[in-house]
């Protein structure tokens, strides 16, 4: 009796399972970070940025929020309460898995690099909008869209670091930036994080601290739709 | 009688806060309560919320013109009163919090005031003998999250309600002012209200009163927010509720008494750029109509506000040992 339950429950949640490992792999978006053609670690690795000049990251850190698919861009699909921080250091914060997404076709998908303004204006939150995460500004109330910190031997600060904590909701300094790519077979390529896309050695001599809101803020995250790009099959 | 914890007052505008996304219960109120006067909140249990926002004295920080914290450091501006904040959409002398569920974060991380991470916070809590009961009394969980303890401390002070002075009786028609308080009160609507506007007595704005820059705190109020040259010099307009006992005055606290203030709008404005446009013409007011505006100010203090049992420190919840 107690063996024919245990052998219908195991068939039961190994189709269970498989259906969803299906769900899955449709489903599914997988951030690669690198620096130009080497993939991207944290703290032992140092990348150069020309023949003299390099650089150590030691955190990168960022939301993707409002992810949507499109046909033709009239949107096909939208992501309900849409927010990832995407952690390098946390492995398995790389791959946003889309839990009821979109099983038909789409040729298009978008999705912004930090939070919005009126989320930024909604009070306290859970999951991955939780103040504690080091993604928001105690004294001055937004979070930090996108968080790159490390050193170079370009940087005359304390410890040659550089940090930059890219944010503000507020206009004209508003930073939160779009990314839309055109894909087909309505899958979506891994995407790769380009940071040698971001930093230059030339620009981090003057600018390797931008850690409040405004135009400064504001031209670097201008940057950041430019450091996503698919990844061919 | 059932006890609602908030009640818009007769006549007054819709509150700013959106109570659907964080519907009052006793309990939370109650939860709210405990950490607005729990020292936990501090990185060495040393400082409350409540030690610079006194019930007694409309939650303000009598006789301190800038804001203590840890270590008996002194912060840069003057700790406000605390009321009626459910009408308020922005928080600090500079608006520089957006929303008041936010609000704790910004003295509990100031080095000079609480000096603690939130993170910090919520692991204290939960291994506290009190909290994690209370938490789920209050939220059906007793797993802490920041999200839980913010909403907590918003749903004790959206109660704290102050709508009940001889202004608020006289406009019910339950009583009348002295003919001193009369005059007073036609004076201030002649030359106070446009920016501190019944009921609430502001208007949430900043504006620049024409105060000479501090050289010790070189302040540029808003302008650090927005970056607008425009906003140099502005600072959030108070209310005048309770005015009697939040002294001193002003963002930072530069004046003890309420003919300081008067004396400032007759005869010491700066001028500048960014002053208020109803300043740009000093108030002529002769001594004794600041005399009687005074007057009418004290008819603003709401002594139920200030003594009400349902604002003191929780005793019940520190004091009664956690049942097993």
């Amino acid at each position: 009796m107690n063996f024919r339950y245990f052998f219908f429950f195991s068939f039961f949640f190994f189709q269970l399972r498989f259906v969803s490992a299906q769900k899955e792999k449709l489903n599914l978006i997988e951030f690669h970070p690198v620096f130009g053609k080497s993939s991207l670690s944290l703290n032992d690795v140092y990348y150069r940025m020309n023949s003299e000049d390099s650089l150590q990251v030691e955190s990168l850190k960022f939301y993707i929020s409002n992810i949507e698919l499109l046909t033709n861009n009239i949107p096909v699909w939208k992501e309900r309460n849409s927010y990832h921080l995407i952690d390098v250091s946390d492995k398995k914060s790389l791959i946003i898995f889309l839990e009821n997404g979109h099983h038909g076709s789409f040729n298009k998908i978008k999705f912004n690099i930090g939070i919005d303004s009126i989320t930024n204006v909604s009070g306290a939150m859970p999951g991955a909008l939780d103040p504690t995460l080091g993604m928001y500004w105690t004294w001055q109330s937004g979070y930090i869209n996108f968080k790159l910190e490390g050193n170079s031997n370009v940087c005359q600060t304390r410890n040659h670091e550089f940090q930059f904590h890219l944010g503000g909701y507020l206009p004209p300094f508003n930073t939160l930036q779009t990314v839309l790519f055109t894909v087909s077979n309505n899958k979506i390529p891994a995407i790769a994080i380009d940071i040698q896309k971001f930093i230059s050695a030339n620009e981090l001599v003057n600018d390797n601290h931008v850690m409040t809101p405004g135009k400064q803020a504001l031209l670097l995250s201008q940057k950041l739709p430019g450091i996503f790009r698919l990844e061919q099959e | 009688m059932k006890d609602e914890l908030f009640i818009i007052p007769p006549n007054w505008p819709a509150p700013h806060y959106d109570f659907s996304k964080n519907p009052l219960t006793a309990e939370k109120v109650m939860l709210g309560r405990a950490l607005f006067y729990d020292p936990v909140l501090s990185r060495d249990s040393t400082i409350s919320c409540a030690s610079c926002h006194s019930p007694f004295t409309a939650f303000a920080h009598v006789d301190h013109a800038l804001s203590h914290g840890m270590d008996n450091k002194i912060g840069n501006r003057n700790a406000p009163a605390l009321m009626n904040l459910a009408w308020s959409g922005a928080f600090m002398w500079d608006g520089a919090i957006n929303h008041l569920d936010m609000q704790p974060l910004a003295p509990i991380s100031n080095k000079d005031e609480m000096n603690e991470e939130i993170g910090h916070v919520i692991s204290k809590l939960q291994h506290s003998k009190i909290y994690p009961s209370l938490f789920y009394k209050a939220f059906g969980d007793s797993i802490i999250t920041s999200e839980h303890q913010l909403k907590a401390i918003s749903q004790f002070l959206l109660t704290v309600v102050s709508a009940n002075s001889k202004y608020d009786s006289v406009m019910r028609s339950e009583t009348t002012f002295t003919s001193q308080e009369k005059n007073g009160y036609k004076l201030f609507q002649e030359n106070c209200s446009s920016c501190h506007k019944e009921p609430l007595f502001t208007t949430f704005q900043f504006e620049n009163n024409g105060l000479s820059v501090d050289t010790t705190l070189l302040d540029l109020g808003r302008m650090k927010v927005t970056q607008r040259p425009d906003d140099s010099l502005k600072f959030k307009v108070p209310t005048l509720r309770n005015i009697e006992f939040t002294y001193p005055y002003m963002h930072d606290g530069r004046f003890k008494r309420l003919s300081e203030v008067l004396n400032h709008y007759s005869t010491g404005i700066q001028p500048s750029k960014t002053l208020s446009k109803q300043l740009l013409k000093p108030l002529a007011l002769v001594s004794n109509d600041r005399v009687d505006i005074i007057a009418f100010l004290l008819t603003l203090t709401d002594k139920e506000f200030l003594f009400n049992p349902k604002y003191s420190y929780p005793k019940n919840i520190f004091l009664t040992p956690p049942q097993e």
